[in-house]
């Protein structure tokens, strides 16, 4: 599940923010907050994105480094938030 | 991709585990070495202030330490030093009650009890500590710890309390202590809002030698930062008053916005010495000149700002309303941000001055800067942003489109915040006359200049960037190679025997770039405090705040008490007569006259030397009690010891008010007539023509009818009419100002000749060197032209230490100790013109 979320985040991203980029530069664990692919702008786009495809609601705290910075930080944040029949 | 995390891959791999915080000798032993050139370089360009090197040599000398220490023990060993380095600033006393204080505040933040309860706590406390700041409430520690306390508490402790909320993890309190007591912190009021998440998580996360590498890199940078900042402050600024032509219009509104250096220097010196400790934050600036756009600017000058405030206003506000629609949530969102960003300026000038700053221009930049963000973002929302992982192919038509919007987006922004900056708004407004004409070539000099800036940046931002290749680059072109040239070269340049070789011009440029002092503006503006008591400084861009920031905030509050009323008329206001008001510094008593002096009788006695003393703030006494102003010292001294040779008595009378310009003192000299003086001392301190012509300028733009038909003619001859803003009046006046100041002598000394009154002519110098002095020769060929009896006591502090006889760091007044030398120079002087200045016949007797 977590990869198919993964992917999906992905797929979004490089539709969204970064067309023309190749995909396999956007790695799992590049900081996106910090090279400045997510702003505020993109963060809430993305936020809304999540909050729609997965059916989570997303908390003011959550807009962080520590939540949104790479792929896989927002993939577990996902994942956490399904029911855990969901997450499997 | 930042200047950080390109540093970062610059460096060599780490070795294999090593985010523990250990480094190798080797490696150690070269961190120490450039640690010791960046000391010599701070203490070369005395980088800030003799505190902030003291500390430095603190800090090194305990990162020597630190970085030897088992990982755990590091934060506590931080936050001990942090502690006694607070201490050995402030001394224990005021470090214990800032500590006893700060204790209160974190205590209160981990309560047991429910978030709003420790809320309306933490406010109730910062209600207390505000009346203790405002001076309204007594408080028993020392004034001087009130900046360095409200800026390690004023925004951190609301990321803190923010933060806490959602903390799984238990704090320590070393952690705490780290956090709000950092060890630079006790040098610097302004300090960057470092946001306590960040604190925690990158703690020692990455090889420690890249960590105390970036941290040097970015110490060097902030000092390069610092002097480019000097070299603005001290050959580039302007007042409104000088703006003159279309090219200083330029110039004007450039130095505005560049005197920002100093922040961004300062910040980037407080986080490179807090990456010493292993704190890896994120930059606090980056490349913000160069961007491209409204947004782009405010994600790139102080970042902790912005993420600050998205953190704790913006986020917070966008998730409440989100369900607006994204659009209206986001303009919605800003618009709050930016009246917070203007409050919380407000708030933070309380902390750190303890006076309110609310400016027309403070709530109008904020408000255009707010609605420029809403409409940028709007757009970015609508069309989108091109965002890159820094990988794309170089263009020269990409660097093209970014320098003309890195290029407009840079002065427009020059505009706005040079309309932030300037004191009245009606000074700005009037700057745009000169834009009428007088176009030379001149004029294109600054927009060439930073267009090839522009483009040069921009070719460094468009240009690909790969970790991996920067990590392979040759040892040379890594940034740490770059730092170490800089250093090098900076101290290179700054030893005496290299700079005077390189010509007159270029060696006093760097003589002058070595030290930090006041500019020429700055100066002035000091000057002007002294001669008006105007210290209502309102701005952050102004070295002078930092000197004022350390006044205690009722600091000689006679003024605030009334010592002076409003009257009709020219001279505009006047000492209250019969008024006694006890100061810090002692008594001060008017007497029924309207002097500061004792009472006298309305006749003059026959064989009585009666002179009035004109003056304004020195004469007056200001900071000194009754019996200590050099005035009364004098009178004392020349009855006791110049009894009956000539005259059996001697009485001088006090007509200084502080604050008076030289125009003032013709309603003063009116004033004394009533009791019959046979003596005019007309006292003064410098600049004598800019005060006058200056004086003229504000009493047009107030309206006040000037009475004197010659002084009615210069201004009309000047253009100058009523109501007109008075930097405007400034500018066009200023070519009269010999004039002007000739007829205030010719006035004064015409009519004394014409009574039988003996004019003299004190020349009584600041007790600091300075710009004041350009002004003297001429005034002091001036004094003699109109007849009066001259005496000079230009060199009586050359000698002196300042410190000894000045009141205070922010008020150069004498204090008696000054008052005493004046006062015994004084005699001599009239001793030694005895004979001229008591000349029988020359007298009414």
């Amino acid at each position: 599940m977590s990869d198919s979320i993964k992917q999906s985040v992905k797929d979004y991203i490089m539709t969204t923010f970064l067309a023309g980029e190749s995909p396999d530069n956007l790695t799992d664990d590049l900081p996106l907050i910090s090279r400045g692919i997510l702003d505020s702008i993109a963060t809430l786009k993305l936020i809304l994105f999540l909050e729609e495809s997965f059916g989570i609601t997303l908390e003011a705290h959550e807009a962080d480094k520590e939540h949104l910075d790479t792929l896989n930080q927002i993939a577990a944040l996902v994942s956490s938030k399904l029911p855990a029949t969901a997450s499997r | 991709m930042t200047d950080s995390t390109l540093a970062m891959a610059a460096l060599k791999a780490p070795v294999a585990g090593a985010r523990d915080g250990r480094i190798p000798l080797l490696k150690f032993g070269w961190i120490v070495v450039q640690l010791a050139l960046v000391l010599l370089l701070f203490r070369q360009y005395q980088i800030e202030n003799s505190g902030f090197l003291l500390l430095s040599q603190f800090a090194f000398v305990g990162f020597l330490i630190h970085a030897h220490l088992p990982l755990r023990f590091r934060l506590p060993f931080f936050a001990i030093l942090s502690m006694a380095g607070t201490a050995l600033l402030f001394g224990v006393v005021n470090f214990a009650w800032m500590f006893a204080i700060g204790a209160v505040l974190i205590g209160i933040c981990h309560l047991p009890l429910p978030l709003g309860v420790r809320g309306v706590l933490l406010l109730s406390m910062a209600g207390i500590l505000a009346l203790q700041r405002s001076g309204m409430v007594g408080s028993p520690w020392s004034e001087a710890i009130w900046p360095i306390l409200g800026s390690m508490f004023m925004f951190r402790l609301i990321v803190y309390f923010h933060d806490l909320r959602f903390e799984k993890t238990p704090e320590t309190p070393a952690r705490a202590i780290s956090y709000f007591c950092m060890l630079p912190n006790a040098c610097f009021p302004l300090f960057p809002v470092v946001d306590y998440k960040a604190f925690k998580r990158n703690y020692y996360d990455d090889d420690a030698y890249r960590i105390y590498q970036i941290g040097i890199d970015w110490m060097v940078r902030g000092v390069v930062h610092l002097i480019l900042y000097r070299l603005v402050y001290y050959q580039m600024t302007l007042a409104p008053a000088e703006v003159t032509t279309p090219a200083t219009f330029i110039q004007f509104i450039l130095a505005n916005l560049l005197l920002y250096l100093k922040v961004s220097g300062l910040f980037h010196l407080i986080v490179g010495m807090l990456y010493l400790f292993g704190f890896r934050l994120p930059e606090t600036h980056n490349r913000y000149f160069l961007s491209a756009g409204f947004t782009d600017y405010y994600r790139r000058i102080n970042i902790y700002w912005k993420d600050f405030m998205q953190k704790v206003f913006y986020y917070p506000a966008l998730f409440r309303l989100k369900k607006l629609g994204p659009n209206t949530s986001i303009a919605l969102a800003i618009v709050w941000v930016f009246v917070a960003t203007w409050a919380l300026h407000v708030y933070q000038w309380y902390w750190i001055r303890g006076s309110s700053l609310i400016v027309v221009q403070d709530i109008l930049f904020w408000t255009m800067v707010g609605s420029m963000v809403v409409v940028s973002s709007l757009y970015e929302m609508k069309f989108g942003r091109k965002r890159s992982l820094g990988v794309a192919q170089f263009s020269w038509k990409a660097v093209a489109v970014r320098t003309v919007k890195s290029y407009t987006t840079f002065w427009f922004i020059c505009l706005l915040w040079s309309f932030w900056s300037c004191e009245r708004v009606d000074d700005w407004f009037a700057l745009w006359h000169v834009l009428g004409g007088g176009y030379t070539l001149e004029f294109l000099f600054w927009p060439a200049v930073t267009l090839v800036v522009s483009f040069v940046g921009n070719i460094q931002i468009v240009m690909p960037h790969s970790d991996e290749k920067a990590a392979n680059r040759p040892w040379i072109l890594q940034p740490h190679a770059a730092t170490l040239g800089i250093v090098v070269l900076l101290i290179g340049i700054s030893v005496e025997p290299v700079y005077s070789r390189f010509g007159v011009t270029a060696s006093s440029t760097i003589h002058s770039l070595r030290h930090s002092s006041l500019s020429r503006l700055d100066a002035a503006r000091l000057e002007r405090g002294y001669y008006e008591g105007l210290t209502d400084l309102t701005r952050f861009n102004s070295q002078l705040w930092e000197v004022y920031a350390k006044r205690p905030a009722n600091w000689l509050d006679a003024q605030g008490a009334g010592l002076k009323r409003y009257v009709e008329g020219f001279a505009q206001m006047e000492m209250i007569p019969s008024f006694v008001y006890e100061t810090s510094y002692g008594t001060i008593t008017t007497n029924r006259f309207g002097m500061r002096d004792r009472d006298y009788a309305e006749q003059r006695e026959p064989g009585t030397f009666r002179a009035a003393v004109l003056g304004a703030s020195s004469v007056m006494g200001w900071g000194v009690s009754d019996g200590a102003t050099f005035e009364n010292l004098l009178e004392e001294r020349l009855n006791r010891e110049f009894a009956g040779a000539p005259f059996a008595k001697y009485e001088l009378l006090n007509y200084g008010v502080q604050g008076y310009q030289p125009p003032q003192q013709l309603p003063n000299y009116e004033r004394a007539l009533a009791l019959q003086p046979n003596g005019v001392i007309y006292v003064a301190t410098g600049r004598e023509l800019t005060r006058s012509a200056n004086y003229l300028a504000e009493v047009m733009h107030k309206g006040i009818d000037i009475p004197y038909p010659e002084l009615r003619a210069i201004v009309e001859k000047a253009g100058v009419t009523k109501g007109m803003g008075e930097v405007d009046g400034q500018r066009r006046l200023k070519p009269y100002a010999h004039e002007i100041l000739a007829f205030v002598y010719g006035h004064i000394t015409g009519h004394a000749r014409d009574h039988g009154i003996q004019p003299i002519w004190v020349f009584l110098p600041q007790l600091r060197e300075g710009a004041w002095q350009e002004e003297t020769p001429e005034t002091v060929a001036l004094a003699e032209q109109s007849g009066f009896v001259v005496m000079r006591l230009d060199d009586i502090f050359k000698n002196e230490d300042v410190t000894k006889i000045r009141l205070a760091e922010w008020d150069d007044h004498p204090n008696a100790l000054g008052h005493q030398l004046i006062a015994d120079r004084l005699f001599e002087r009239f001793a030694a013109e005895r004979a001229r200045v008591f000349a029988a016949g020359a007298l009414a007797q």
